[in-house]
């Protein structure tokens, strides 16, 4: 490579650098998983409470994902047309509401979420903290990014904060004392995925030792599925009776993989509980 | 292709061979996953000539007690100046409070040490394995959660002086670890020699995860010190 190539080069890495609308210092000194999950079980914000479904029946979706940019081109229009189409109680958000995390696109994400006509469950993702006031604002929006709500008395929905793709050690109590104590049917609802197939990818969640510790865990008490997103595509997996779900994405850009544009639905009817794969076309 | 069979033969006919066993006391931490203790046993073997073995086992105690790790790796040297190995190793990793296991498998190319640098590259299957009944079991190569990590590591020693070196570096795998594509593993490791064939050694590393994602954090601690023997 000639010096003025490689001159060059450097240069556009700089102009890159600079031109990144994350605010790199504020990642840096961010908040950690821990700082936010201890924030979390003081109960300020509270947790959101279950919403009013029928017992006996009811669905609600799950995707992650929506990752606007300053366009704010995402998919919820079509999946707001869905809601009414399958009669969806609710839906749960898996964490990158944005790319950024710059105060515009904060807002809109916001707006668009609100505009789908349900309630909606959300924790955080990594892209939620690339400003320095990311997680402040994520609290004042969404509330807590570590909590649990049990649904109908049948379904326990418990969203974990995995942005920093590690669990942390009041997380890994708290999770464990939620799965022990728990008769109902328990659903793990997070950014990063434990399981994604076979590519030797690195988004999911990091430690090896982790995810033994965590799919123990997960098999021990009989949880029904997790649920991640952070990877744009759609997987399933079986490990140990637990089903390991990517949800899919409502990002309108490329995917990493598969046809994962849509989400995944639950419906819970005759004392069971049922998934699907819903693809956008 | 007669050169090499003829070489091996030769070289067993002379009785080459070197050994060297280390056994080593430490602590692994990781937070919120374990903190446990470690008593490490391990030898490097150089049977014959351009062939080299490696094996060990780790055994943990105040947490997961009992067999943590057995690994066993195998080298064939392909050109002796630079290093160059083409190396193959097994792993089995229990976790006996969780009843979580992982198989292992590692193909890499090695190279060094050349001016204190060496590096290495390669695949490995990643292979948990869960259940009272199945994770104790290194021969447990089917799993719903397989999946092929790469692996690579360099490091440097930048010090070397009459009686002690430094090294440092990266590596993502030894005999006893295979760290994933979503882990930076760093690492400090020394060596002190305090009699002829008798060397005090020890090592710190640590790992950054989160990197994939843009946020960044220190994992993992792990802490080794003990005496390599060489006969």
């Amino acid at each position: 490579m000639s010096s003025r190539r490689a001159e060059m080069l450097c240069l556009a890495a700089l102009l890159a650098f600079c031109a990144c609308e994350w605010d790199l210092w504020g990642i840096v000194t961010r908040k950690t998983v821990e700082q936010r999950v201890q924030e979390n079980l003081t109960g300020q914000p509270p947790a959101p409470g279950p919403v009013s479904v029928n017992p006996d029946s009811f669905r609600f979706a799950v995707f992650g994902d929506p990752q606007i940019v300053h366009d704010n081109v995402n998919m919820l229009g079509r999946f707001k047309q869905d809601i009414a189409a399958r009669d969806i109680d609710f839906f749960c958000v898996l964490g990158d509401l944005t790319n950024d995390a710059t105060t515009d696109e904060v807002d809109s994400i916001k707006l668009d979420l609100d505009r789908v006509g349900v309630p909606c469950y959300v924790t955080i993702g990594n892209h939620d903290l690339f400003q320095a006031d990311g997680w402040e604002r994520f609290k004042e929006n969404y509330g807590p990014s570590c909590f649990r709500v049990v649904i109908a008395h049948r379904i326990k929905l418990i969203f974990l904060d995995t942005a920093d793709g590690t669990i942390g050690p009041t997380q890994f109590d708290w999770l464990e004392k939620e799965l022990r104590d728990s008769p109902f049917i328990k659903i793990v609802l997070t950014h990063y995925p434990v399981y994604d197939g076979e590519e030797p990818i690195m988004w999911r969640l990091a430690s090896p030792v982790e995810r033994a510790k965590l799919q123990s865990l997960l098999g021990k008490y009989d949880v029904y599925a997790w649920c991640a997103g952070h990877i744009h595509g759609w997987r399933h997996a079986v490990v140990e009776g637990v089903n390991h779900f990517t949800c899919g994405t409502m990002a309108s850009g490329e995917l990493d993989y598969g046809s994962g544009k849509g989400y995944l639905l639950f419906t819970f009817a005759h004392d069971s509980l049922l998934w699907q794969q819903v693809v956008f076309e | 292709m007669t050169k090499l069979p003829a070489a091996l033969a030769l070289a067993g006919a002379t009785c080459y061979a070197a050994v060297a066993s280390s056994v080593l006391l430490g602590y692994r931490g990781e937070p919120g996953v374990e903190s446990k203790m470690l008593v490490t046993a391990r030898a490097d073997i150089v049977p014959i000539q351009y062939l080299k073995v490696d094996a060990g086992l780790s055994f943990n105690l105040f947490q997961n007690n009992g067999l943590g790790v057995a690994g066993l790796g195998l080298g064939v040297v392909l050109f002796s100046p630079a290093g160059l190995t083409l190396r193959f190793a097994a792993q089995h990793q229990q976790w006996n409070d969780w009843q979580a296991g992982e198989s292992r498998a590692l193909a890499t190319i090695e190279a060094g040490p050349v001016f204190g640098l060496e590096a290495g590259f390669g695949v490995a299957r990643r292979v948990p394995v869960f259940g009272a009944d199945d994770y104790r079991s290194p021969f447990g190569w089917k799993s719903d959660a397989a999946e092929w990590n790469y692996v690579y590591r360099l490091a440097w020693k930048f010090l070397q002086k009459e009686n002690w070196w430094l090294k440092t570096g990266f590596s993502s795998y030894d005999l006893f670890t295979l760290h994933s594509p979503q882990q930076f593993p760093l690492r400090l490791s020394g060596s002190y020699a305090l009699k002829d064939n008798l060397d005090l050694v020890a090592d710190v590393g640590t790992a950054i995860v989160g990197y994939s994602g843009g946020l960044v954090s220190f994992h993992e601690l792990t802490l080794n010190a003990g005496v390599k023997y060489e006969f």
